[in-house]
């Protein structure tokens, strides 16, 4: 059966989903009505130059920080390191090579850059997931 | 004499190869990872059970390397019929021999995290090297997928810039400059 008491990583992602993703989002709205603009972004409008890379980057640093800290052997905690660093950098180079694009006047894709950022992110999200869910595990088997 | 326009038309179009983006991969990985969040969440015993048994009847390995080939060859196979591209021989190298490498890793990885877990003098022996069993067994996973295509990613990368590289300044090889 599950342990639903143990659902705190649920809790955890959904701050960073919050407020990496919909605060900015709600932000961009309240600035539209307060200036009286019809600005109305959508999420990918407003991500579109791979922000969410940057996201899933800073989420990848605050997992492999974790896992330092944890009881794991060194072998794991530096496999899931390396592992969380190399995603999460692949996630905000999405970012950096759109801003080089964009600088430098060379074609850039706002959509491929959308959909590159936005599948890095899932990847790093769901790997901080269940990296969170075994930590948790580790924790109680250590404990007792 | 010039061939005529029609001939032209109608003649076999060269086949691009497979252009392979990060994002394709990173998307079934994530995919992958979130079934296996839920299976420890679900069946928190009875999924951590089943690993630890494949491990210790040594089939655990040889379990990485198949799902790893097959997911990173279907993912392939899959974007090379989207673009109507033809694969490649780097990719199939790659792609074959990569996931491979990285099994065999991570099983010597987890036999010194298990070596180095039974070593220490710490409570809870058996339930801790239950746990890393886990653990390797996720992390061998995401990276015998992605690694492969993270490398063959760079690969291409490190291609298309030196062909663009020739094509940009061809009077380097031809003509050197005289000072």
């Amino acid at each position: 059966m599950a342990d639903w008491m143990s659902l705190k990583w649920l809790l955890w992602i959904s701050l960073y989903l919050v407020l990496g993703v919909f605060v900015p989002w709600a932000t961009s709205l309240a600035w539209a009505h307060q200036h009286g603009s019809n600005l109305r972004p959508r999420p990918k409008q407003l991500f579109e130059r791979g922000e969410l890379g940057l996201i899933g980057l800073v989420l990848g640093i605050s997992v492999i920080w974790d896992l330092l800290r944890s009881q794991y052997m060194p072998q794991t905690i530096a496999l899931g390191s390396v592992l969380l660093a190399v995603s999460g950098t692949m996630a905000g180079t999405v970012w950096i090579e759109t801003y080089c694009r964009q600088s430098t006047g060379v074609s850039n894709n706002p959509e491929r850059a959308w959909r590159d950022s936005r599948n890095l992110a899932f990847l790093v999200f769901s790997m901080a997931i269940v990296i969170e869910i075994l930590l948790e595990r580790f924790a109680k088997v250590a404990a007792s | 004499m010039s061939a005529p326009a029609p001939a032209l038309a109608l003649a076999p179009a060269p086949r691009r190869t497979v252009t392979v983006r990060l994002a394709d991969a990173a998307f079934t990985v994530a995919f992958l990872s979130l079934i296996f969040g839920l299976l420890l969440v679900f069946f928190p015993v009875s999924f951590g059970q089943i690993i630890q048994a494949s491990w210790q009847h040594g089939n655990l390995t040889v379990a990485l390397m198949v799902i790893t080939l097959t997911v990173d060859a279907g993912l392939y196979i899959r974007i090379a019929y989207r673009l109507s591209a033809k694969p490649t021989v780097l990719a199939a190298t790659c792609l074959g021999s990569l996931p491979i490498l990285v099994a065999v890793g991570v099983s010597f990885c987890l036999q010194g995290a298990v070596d180095f877990t039974l070593a220490g003098d710490l409570p809870n022996l058996q339930g801790r090297v239950g746990e890393e069993i886990l653990a390797q067994t996720y992390l061998g996973l995401v990276s015998g997928i992605f690694l492969p295509f993270l490398a063959l990613r760079l690969l291409q990368q490190f291609k298309a810039t030196r062909s663009n590289r020739e094509t940009v300044s061809p009077s380097r090889n031809t003509a050197p400059v005289k000072y």
